[in-house]
C-alpha cells in the first residue's frame, strides 16, 4: 500500500504553510515579547488581498485559470508590503505605548485588535466565504509513487523559500543580528547603540508581512472568510509552544511535527478527523505538562 | 467598606423589586433582565482572574461547559436543571483545576494561549461526538420553571449574588493582598511569602465555577444550544470587555460595563451595518480602553465625581494598569 509515503508527504507539504504562519508569531513573541492574538487576522487580510488579486487578474484582465503563478508572484510582495506598513503603524501607535506596561495589557490589546479586525471584515467584506477557482488547486502532479496537487506543492515550496529567507536574514544581516540581540537582552542591545524601538517596529512589520504572505498562499488551500484567522492562529500557537516561546529556529521542525502528526492521525486513527482538529491542543497541553520550555532549549 | 456593602444591598433590593415595577409581564424585557444578570456574573468572574494579572480566554468555554453539563444531565439522567447547577459547578471546578495546575505555573502568556486553545477544543469535542452531544444539531431541554421568566430571574439573581460574593470576598479579605501583589510582580509576591501558584489556581477555579454556573443557568433558560452557540468566543469577549469598559479590578466596574454595553449590543445586533459584526465595537472598546482609559468608566467617575465614586467602591490601589511592572520574567 502506498498510504504511508503519501501520508508522510502530505504531512510535510502541510507543514510549510504552518511554518510560515507560525514564524511571524514567533518573531513578535521572541523579539518584542508580545503575544499577538491578532496574528491570524492578518493572515486573513493577506488572504483577502490574494483573493482580490485573483479576481482582478481573472476578471478585468481576462486571464484564465493559469493565473495561479501570477497570484503568487505578484500577490506575495503586494501583501507583504501592505502588511509590513500596517504592522509598523500598529506597532507605533498601539503597542509601543504599552511596552513598559504589564503583560495583561499587551495581551488585551492584541486580543482587542483581533476582535476589531475580524468583525470589521465581517461588516465590510461580508461573512460569506469566498472560493478562488484557481486551476492549480486540483491539477495533479505525480511525485514518485504518489501524486499531489500543484497548489499544495506551491504552498510548500513558496513557504519554505520565505522561511529559509527569513532565517538567512536573521542569521546573517545586520538587521537580523540586531533583532536577535534585542531579543536576548534589550538593555544590552541599547547599551551597544542599537535603536531598540526601530528594531521592534521593523520586527513587528516583518511579522505581519509573513502573515500576509501566508494569507496569499491560503487562497490556494481553502476558502477565504473573515473566520480564517482563529483556525490559523491556534495551530500557530501550538507550533510556537512546541518550539519553545521565542525560539525562531525551532518553528520549522515543530511545524513538520504538527503537519505529519495531523496527517498520520487522520489517516490511521479511526474517526481521526476529530482528533486531528484537536491535536494542536493536545500538543500545547502535553508540552506544558512535560517540558514547558519547548522540546529544545529556547535561545530567543 | 460598610458603605460599599450597603450600596450593594440597596442595589440587590432594587434588582429584586424590578419585576414588580410592571416589566414582569413583558417577556422581552424579562429576557433582557435575565441575560443581563447572567452576563454580570460572567464579567465579575472574569475580573477576579484578571486581578492576578492573568488573561483568561476560556470563560466562554466554561459557560458552554456549564450549559452542556446541565443538558447532558437532563438527557441521560433526567436531572432537574436546579440539580444540574451543582453538577455543572463540580465539572467546572475539576476542569479549571486541571487547566490551572498545568498552565498557571508558567508565564501568563502560556495561560492565555492555553485558555484560548481550550475553548476551541471543547467546541471541537462537542461537534465530533454526535452520539453523546447531538453534534452540530445541538441539544435541547424543557424550559426552566415552565418558561416563567420572573421565576428564572430570581435564579439569575442567585447566581449574580454568588459572583458578587466572590468579587467582594476577594476584595475585602487577605486574598486581596496576595492577588494584588501577584499582579504587581510575581517574584516579589513569592518573596513576601505569597503562594503564587496556589493563589492563582484557586482564584481561577472559583472564577470558573461562577462562569460555569452562568452557563448552567443559560441552558434551561434558553432551552436549546449547539456547539457553535455554547462555545462561541463572543462570550469570552463579553466576559472581558465588560470589566475593561466599566473598570478593571473592581466590583462595580464589571456590573456597570455589562449594563451599558449589553444594552448597546441589543441595539447594534438589529441595526445595519453592524448586525453580525457588532463585536467590532467591543474590539474598539478594548483597544481604546487599554490605551487611554485603563481604569474604565468607573475610573472616570471616581476622578471627576469622587463622591459618587466612593459609593461604588475604593479605587484599586497600588499597581494599576499604566504603571510599569517589574522586569518581565
Amino acid at each position: 500500500m502506498e498510504a504511508l509515503p503519501q501520508t508522510l508527504l502530505f504531512g510535510i507539504l502541510r507543514s510549510g504553510l504552518y511554518a510560515l504562519s507560525a514564524l511571524g508569531l514567533a518573531i513578535s513573541l521572541g523579539v518584542i515579547g508580545v503575544v499577538n492574538f491578532a496574528h491570524g487576522e492578518f493572515v486573513m487580510l493577506g488572504a483577502y488581498l490574494g483573493f482580490w488579486l485573483y479576481v482582478v487578474l481573472s476578471g478585468p484582465l481576462g486571464l484564465g485559470p493559469e493565473v495561479s503563478p501570477l497570484v503568487i508572484v505578484l500577490g506575495i510582495p503586494l501583501s507583504a508590503i501592505v502588511l509590513f506598513a500596517l504592522g509598523r503603524g500598529i506597532f507605533r501607535f498601539t503597542l509601543r505605548p504599552l511596552l513598559g506596561r504589564r503583560e495583561l495589557d499587551q495581551m488585551l490589546l492584541t486580543f482587542g485588535l483581533a476582535i476589531l479586525v475580524q468583525n470589521l471584515a465581517v461588516i465590510v467584506l461580508s461573512p460569506q466565504a469566498l472560493d478562488a477557482n484557481l486551476g492549480w488547486r486540483f491539477e495533479l502532479l505525480p511525485v514518485g509513487p504518489v501524486s499531489v496537487t500543484y497548489a499544495r506543492l506551491a504552498a510548500f515550496a513558496v513557504s519554505m523559500a520565505l522561511v529559509v529567507g527569513v532565517y538567512a536574514l536573521l542569521a546573517r544581516s545586520q538587521l537580523g543580528k540586531q533583532m536577535r540581540a534585542v531579543a536576548q537582552n534589550r538593555l544590552g542591545a541599547q547599551v551597544v547603540g542599537i535603536n531598540v524601538d526601530r528594531v521592534y517596529e521593523i520586527a513587528f512589520g516583518l511579522s505581519l508581512a509573513l502573515a500576509g504572505a501566508a494569507g496569499v498562499m491560503y487562497v490556494f488551500q481553502t476558502q477565504v472568510s473573515p473566520f480564517l484567522g482563529l483556525a490559523t492562529i491556534l495551530k500557530a500557537f501550538s507550533i510556537v509552544v512546541l518550539a519553545g516561546l521565542g525560539n525562531l529556529f525551532g518553528v520549522l521542525w515543530a511545524s513538520l511535527l504538527l503537519g505529519i502528526a495531523e496527517q498520520l492521525v487522520s489517516q490511521y486513527v479511526p474517526g481521526g478527523a476529530a482528533l486531528r482538529d484537536g491535536l494542536f491542543f493536545l500538543i500545547i497541553f502535553a508540552v506544558l505538562v512535560v517540558r514547558p520550555g519547548g522540546l529544545r532549549r529556547a535561545h530567543g | 467598606m460598610r458603605r460599599e456593602l450597603a450600596a450593594w444591598a440597596a442595589f440587590l433590593v432594587l434588582v429584586a423589586a424590578l419585576p414588580l415595577s410592571g416589566i414582569g409581564s413583558d417577556r422581552y424585557l424579562m429576557l433582557l433582565a435575565n441575560v443581563m444578570l447572567m452576563f454580570m456574573a460572567l464579567a465579575l468572574s472574569w475580573d477576579v482572574v484578571a486581578r492576578t494579572g492573568q488573561l483568561s480566554l476560556a470563560h466562554g468555554a466554561f459557560f458552554g461547559l456549564g450549559a452542556y453539563t446541565v443538558a447532558l444531565g437532563h438527557k441521560y439522567a433526567a436531572l432537574h436543571p436546579l440539580l444540574g447547577l451543582p453538577l455543572a459547578a463540580l465539572a467546572g471546578a475539576l476542569v479549571a483545576l486541571a487547566l490551572g495546575i498545568v498552565t498557571l505555573r508558567l508565564r501568563g502568556i502560556y495561560f492565555a494561549i492555553a485558555t484560548l486553545a481550550f475553548a476551541e477544543v471543547l467546541r471541537t469535542v462537542a461537534l465530533q461526538l454526535p452520539d453523546l452531544t447531538g453534534g452540530p444539531v445541538g441539544i435541547s431541554m424543557p424550559p426552566l420553571f415552565d418558561g416563567d421568566r420572573v421565576a428564572s430571574y430570581y435564579l439569575a439573581i442567585a447566581i449574580f449574588v454568588a459572583a458578587l460574593a466572590l468579587s467582594l470576598g476577594v476584595r475585602h479579605s487577605r486574598a486581596h493582598y496576595a492577588v494584588t501583589a501577584i499582579r504587581a510582580n510575581e517574584t516579589v509576591a513569592a518573596v513576601m511569602g505569597v503562594n503564587v501558584v496556589r493563589t492563582k489556581v484557586l482564584t481561577f477555579t472559583a472564577s470558573a465555577v461562577v462562569a460555569t454556573l452562568a452557563g448552567a443557568f443559560y441552558m434551561p433558560f434558553i432551552t436549546h444550544t449547539d456547539p457553535h452557540d455554547a462555545f462561541d468566543i463572543s462570550r469570552s469577549v463579553a466576559a472581558l470587555v465588560f470589566p475593561i469598559f466599566g473598570g478593571l479590578y473592581t466590583t462595580a466596574g464589571p456590573v456597570l460595563g455589562t449594563v451599558v454595553l449589553r444594552a448597546f449590543e441589543e441595539y447594534l445586533r438589529v441595526t445595519p451595518p453592524w448586525k453580525e459584526g457588532y463585536q467590532v465595537v467591543y474590539g474598539a472598546v478594548i483597544v481604546i480602553a487599554v490605551l487611554f482609559i485603563p481604569r474604565g468608566v468607573l475610573g472616570l467617575v471616581q476622578r471627576y465625581a469622587p463622591r459618587a465614586g466612593a459609593l461604588l467602591g475604593r479605587r484599586p490601589r497600588g499597581s494599576v494598569p499604566g504603571t510599569p511592572s517589574g522586569p518581565r520574567s
